[in-house]
């Protein structure tokens, strides 16, 4: 029976925790990790709050024992963390690699460090090498080469949908033979010009981001990584190793409405929806747990939640954001959810929407509030970029 | 008489061939649609005017044409009068396959020109959302409702064997029945725009000569 493709391991940082029981600790107790900006130093901390991982990029360094000087980015250190917790979890070492992908995604790239050292480039040749790294591949490729991965290296930049793209990618590499194992998911560290574009966008929030609610101001932007190690039946029959769950739906879908917003009627998200169920096989009534995109922009959610409605027929299954938790990891954003959908498949757990009060007043629709045991079978995991760049994917035990 | 079921390569021999069914070009001052030269004007030679007189010309009236940057000026017309111009209906799901040389240097350059003012610089959103050249396929997706398939590739030059393999593998994996596809190239005053559609019906056959020479 064809299963999907098997997730052999997975590896997390968020604000919320530095691997994957961290953060499942405080998803179950219902700890959020959003807080004043501490470490970004930007005009903004006094109007925003942020998900920020209290560590230092020196900090960062020592975890990895990275030599110095090296060219690594906050937000590739973030994803190499993350991506030693996926190996370690597959059981693959370091030496195994060098016939495996990667498909990265990542917004920010290296524009944390070039930000930082743009004034001083031409007047300073003791930082000159970050220029190298502004660009989001050139930061995976780094990666790759730290990992000692040969095989296929790319990098996917979709906004906000980017890490389901990359698993999406890394699972047709599997199911066309192209590849036995992919590295697959997202990173971006928190950064000057993504707090500020967002200003200007004028979509974050000055308080706690509350998904689906009727008084949702906007979003809380947070940083963060995660990766899952993508595996073919063949691979893991050769080295005996049962995988944590299964990816078997994914679709990517176009909304072709505006260049940054989202429809009103979320067309996109629906179509994606119902292409990545095509792809699974099955049928929506079977989904136990729906991991929302929920970013509490005011238009997202009613776009989201108007798809949702339309797509499950006003029967919804439990739903919940989780960016109450994080805040809005972009690229990374739908790894880190693909990481807590399939530790919702594994522990039958549901998490709360925390922060949420009140209905929207367009449309009948309540979050999952409190934690829930429940026998957790299918969950369905929603990542809407910018721009429309709408995907799905589904999870499976 | 027992049934015959082909060999899939057989069937595939014989399955009707993806052709360039209608193809639009606009160069040297000039509009033609399936070859036939439907508007000429030699006398703009800056591109904006020139396209400004062809949008006008065929009365596109799509205003959001004056936000554009010059790539998508010339994709959205192109595409338009392409569209419209050959009496197809529009398929929702008609994959875009665009390719251009320049990605969308104008606006980038204007771009690198107002952040690099020494006082008061900042980014204008009214540029920065069009400095990616894929703005031109979410342009012509948004204009026809196109929820398809699109993707833009950048090529040092024309590369019609790429866009033969892209399209047909579009239409043989069933993604997609129709596909418009082309080049849309602005640099300054110098452009070329050509797109065609191909699908499976009668047409001229798709092949890189025939694509080089419809050019």
């Amino acid at each position: 029976m064809d299963r999907g493709v098997a997730i052999s391991g997975m590896g997390i940082v968020s604000a919320i925790g530095m691997n994957a029981k961290e953060n499942f600790e405080a998803l179950k107790k219902g700890q959020h990790g959003i807080s004043e900006v501490e470490l970004v130093d930007t005009i903004l901390k006094e109007n925003i709050l942020v998900g920020e991982i209290k560590k230092s990029n020196q900090e960062l360094e020592q975890i990895l024992k990275l030599p110095t000087p090296n060219s690594f980015s906050r937000s590739s250190m973030l994803g190499m963390i993350a991506i030693k917790e996926a190996f370690r979890d597959a059981e693959i070492q370091v030496k195994d690699n060098t016939s495996m992908a990667f498909v990265n995604s990542t917004t920010v790239g290296g524009m944390d460090m070039v930000e930082k050292f743009y004034d001083s480039f031409l007047t300073d040749k003791k930082n000159q090498h970050y220029i190298s790294v502004n660009d989001a591949g050139s930061n995976t490729h780094l990666m790759a080469d730290y990992f000692n991965i040969k095989g296929f290296v790319t990098t996917i930049s979709t906004a906000c949908s980017s890490a389901a793209n990359a698993i999406m990618l890394g699972a047709r590499l599997i199911k066309s033979g192209r590849a036995e194992k992919v590295v697959v998911g997202g990173m971006d560290g928190l950064c000057k010009f993504t707090l500020n574009g967002f200003n200007t966008l004028m979509l974050q929030s000055n308080g706690f981001n509350k998904p689906f609610d009727d008084e949702r101001v906007g979003l809380n932007l947070g940083e963060g990584a995660a990766y899952l190690i993508l595996e073919s039946q063949s691979s893991l029959q050769k080295r005996d190793k049962t995988p944590l769950a299964y990816l078997t739906g994914y679709a990517n879908a176009n909304d072709a409405y505006h260049q940054t917003a989202s429809s009103e009627q979320g067309e996109g998200a629906f179509l994606a929806m119902k292409k990545a169920f095509e792809v699974a096989g099955i049928q929506p009534e079977q989904v136990d747990y729906i991991n929302a995109h929920g970013t509490a922009t005011p238009n997202n959610d009613l776009s989201e939640g108007r798809a949702l409605l339309n797509f499950f027929e006003n029967k919804i299954p439990d739903f919940s954001s989780t960016k109450p938790f994080t805040g809005h990891t972009l690229a990374a954003a739908a790894s880190i959810e693909a990481v807590f959908s399939i530790l919702a498949l594994r522990e039958n757990i549901i998490y709360p929407n925390l922060n949420f009060k009140t209905k929207m007043k367009e449309f009948d629709l309540t979050p999952q509030i409190e934690i829930k045991k429940k026998e957790v079978n299918t969950v369905l995991s929603n990542s809407f970029g910018f721009g429309g760049n709408c995907s799905s994917l589904i999870f499976e035990k | 008489m027992e049934e015959v079921i082909q060999p899939f390569y057989l069937e595939k021999e014989n399955r009707m061939k993806n052709n360039i069914i209608h193809y639009c070009n606009i160069k040297d001052g000039s509009v033609s649609v399936n070859g036939k030269s439907l508007y000429v004007n030699t006398v703009e030679k800056d591109f904006l005017s020139f396209i400004k007189t062809v949008y006008k010309q065929f009365d596109l009236a799509y205003p959001k044409f004056y936000k554009m940057d010059p790539l998508c000026k010339l994709s959205i017309v192109a595409a338009s009068i392409l569209l419209e111009n050959t009496g197809s209906e529009i398929d929702p799901n008609m994959a875009l396959v665009l390719s251009n040389k320049s990605s969308c240097i104008d606006i980038d350059r204007k771009h690198q020109e107002t952040i690099s003012q020494e006082a008061d610089s900042y980014a204008s959103p009214a540029n920065f959302v069009y400095t990616l050249p894929n703005i031109a396929l979410g342009e012509i997706s948004i204009k026809y409702k196109l929820q398809s398939e699109n993707s833009f590739f950048i090529f040092e030059y024309f590369n019609p064997k790429f866009l033969i393999d892209y399209t047909n593998s579009l239409i043989d994996l069933g993604k997609s029945n129709r596909v418009l596809s082309g080049w849309v190239e602005v640099n300054e005053n110098n452009y070329n725009a050509f797109l065609f559609i191909v699908e499976k019906s009668d047409g001229i056959e798709l092949t890189q000569k025939n694509l080089i020479k419809l050019k």
